[in-house]
């Protein structure tokens, strides 16, 4: 018999990973404070990431971390200095997002589980093999990749993969955008909640002067994209305006998908978003939950094709 | 020998024989956007070993581009690409992504290579990983500011590219929005992307290529000479993969000349000078990240070059 995927559901608060393990799932991400990609959307401080981790291992089940910022060089001691810790807590899973840094903490951590995360941008049966040599352990691939795409990855042994079965496309692939910062690139002071830990004084980890690069989201640093790809552009042909739109995105649901993605092999099946409410967190990760018991359940769950597409296009998020 | 590189960027066939190259000390070939762009290189492997033979035949150094954002049915003829390279006497690839980048390690030792800005370089720590896959050359990515970027110098010595001047690639994605007006202008894929458009929001504009998304303003570094040499400098691109042979020639005209001067110890620039970059600039000019501002901004002595005072106070209205 096949092997069933992991569900691996995303939390930005403890309430969320509470709530997505109450949905089924297997395993769940969360960003560390100011040392994950997206910046203040939605991480955990280090007392809640122990709280979590408790509770997360209490359910058998296992806690992802999200490192997935490029720390300058003077930030990476402190990023190194961290990790320890993480292990001592008990978790082995951590997610980056440059190569420089999988390397690093490959060289020094031989107990860390790293995984080279979406931001990574690999797509290729090449890039998943490219990631094993460097000693990652598992890598994302976005959900534009298709089962048989899958298939032929999976020909690449020794490394765990991962597919975000639900996310938004949006027009420029992740990891390979600068259209924020070409429009607006500023140091700008860390939201309230994250100006100090509470009662400490401290600086937030991974932002040592309490700034983050509005503007960019892989630069050193905490970084924040603010979507412009999500206004209205006009479209100039030769001078004159053609047109009035959007650069198109989708909402990408492979839940019909399921099957075919772990028929054809893949280990994890990802769900993208952190910065969900647990009202909407809860039905997505029990969705996906049901999508994959029904392969040892038959009759447990019927995929919507007919209603639920693939994709879809999103205007006005 | 100058001393320095000036090189460019040329999709197709007709272009580098329509193009003017008595400036440039090599050139590369190729679309690193779309296999289906006009004739490309990349994928007209006849035309590719020709190309080269036309710069051999200049006494250029004849480069070969890839594709930034590959799939997996990219690659058998990204292999036949860089066998023909090899074979035609490529003096080195770019490589933006990196499974590629395992490819060409592993099967094309004898191919130098040269990490492009895709590959997400932001550290030398990610420099140093790449050079273990036989990198030699790098265009670390375009949020870089010049600071950053000497601190990869410092740390790891490698020999870096930058963008001298033109459109600065912003982001690369997998579907090309032009294909939604092959109706409606009656223009088929390829001549699409062939026509000069741009998307405009109030004074911020970028340029599509469809699936290639570059600064509507031009990167001008012209009176930054002295500073890039002074840092040890040496490789420089004119990005003009979209740009018209007059274009080509006019622009690197300029910057040859001024890189002589500067070299020799001169760094002023002549009125006719900025004339000739002032009207070939649709937008403006801007100087990218290299001051550590937003990307469409512009910092030196000549404030008052075409459309291109600093926005970022607009971006905070």
């Amino acid at each position: 018999m096949m092997a069933v995927p992991v569900l691996l559901a995303p939390a930005g608060t403890l309430e969320a990973v509470r709530a997505a393990l109450g949905a089924g799932a297997d395993a769940v991400y969360v960003g560390l404070e100011g040392w994950s990609r997206g910046g203040a959307r939605r991480e955990l401080g280090w007392d809640e990431l122990v709280a979590a981790q408790r509770e997360v291992a209490s359910g058998g089940r296992s806690l992802q971390v999200a490192l997935n910022t490029i720390p300058k060089p003077e930030e990476r001691a402190r990023l190194f200095e961290r990790v320890p810790a993480l292990l001592d807590l008990g978790i082995r899973d951590v997610i980056v997002n440059d190569v420089g840094i999988l390397a690093a903490l490959r060289q020094r951590f031989e107990d860390l589980r790293l995984t080279a995360s979406i931001g990574c941008g690999a797509q290729t049966v090449a890039d998943v093999a490219f990631f094993r040599d460097l000693g990652a352990n598992a890598v994302v691939l976005p959900g534009t990749v298709s089962p048989a795409e899958m298939r032929e990855i999976r020909t690449v042994r020794g490394i765990s993969v991962e597919i975000m079965v639900h996310m938004v496309e949006e027009f420029v692939l992740l990891g390979k955008c600068w259209m924020p910062s070409y429009v607006h690139l500023k140091p700008s002071p860390l939201p309230a909640a994250f100006a100090s830990k509470a009662g400490t004084g401290e600086t937030p980890e991974g932002a040592l002067r309490g700034l983050r690069q509005t503007g960019s989201m892989k630069r050193g640093g905490v970084g924040a994209c603010f979507r412009i790809c999500q206004q209205p552009w006009e479209l100039f042909a030769a001078g004159r305006r053609v047109d009035t739109r959007l650069f198109p995105s989708r909402q990408i649901s492979r839940i019909a998908d399921v099957e075919a993605y772990a028929e054809a092999g893949a280990d994890v099946l990802k769900l993208q978003g952190r910065s969900l409410p647990v009202e909407l967190l809860a039905p997505l990760v029990r969705r996906y939950r049901e999508a994959i018991d029904a392969r040892t359940i038959p009759d447990a769950f019927e995929p919507p094709p007919a209603t639920l597409p693939a994709a879809w296009a999103v205007v006005g998020r | 020998m100058n001393g320095f590189e000036l090189n460019t960027t040329i999709a197709n066939l007709r272009d580098l024989r329509a193009s003017d190259l008595t400036d440039y000390d090599g050139v590369y070939l190729g679309d690193i956007y779309c296999r289906l762009y006009e004739s490309n290189f990349l994928e007209q492997l006849d035309d590719l070993k020709e190309g080269l033979h036309i710069l051999h035949d200049q006494g250029k150094r004849a480069y070969v581009a890839t594709y930034a954002a590959p799939r997996n049915d990219f690659l058998p003829k990204v292999r036949k690409m860089l066998e023909a390279s090899v074979a035609a006497g490529a003096e080195a690839v770019e490589i933006h992504n990196l499974g590629i980048l395992r490819i060409a390690h592993e099967e094309f030792p004898e191919l130098p290579v040269h990490v492009g800005g895709f590959a997400n370089i932001y550290t030398a720590a990610g420099a140093e990983v790449l050079r273990g896959f036989g990198a030699v050359r790098f265009t670390p990515n375009y949020e870089l500011s010049l600071d950053e970027i000497h601190e990869i110098t410092t740390a790891c010595g490698v020999p870096l590219e930058l963008l001298l001047h033109g459109k600065m690639p912003l982001g690369v994605s997998d579907y090309c929005f032009l294909l939604d007006y092959e109706e409606k202008w009656r223009v088929k894929c390829p001549d699409l992307c062939q026509k000069e458009l741009f998307l405009k929001q109030g004074d911020w504009a970028m340029k599509s290529l469809g699936k290639g998304i570059l600064s509507g303003k031009d990167v001008c570094m012209l009176e930054h000479l002295p500073r890039l040499l002074a840092e040890g400098h040496r490789h420089f691109r004119i990005e003009a993969v979209s740009e018209s042979p007059e274009y080509r020639r006019e622009v690197a005209a300029v910057y040859h000349a001024a890189l002589e001067r500067a070299i020799a110890g001169g760094g002023d620039v002549d009125e006719g000078s900025w004339e000739t970059l002032r009207r070939h600039a649709r937008i403006g000019l801007c100087n990218g990240f290299y001051f550590g501002k937003s990307g469409m901004d512009y910092q030196g002595l000549r404030p008052e070059a075409l459309g291109s005072l600093p926005t970022i106070s607009r971006a905070e209205s």
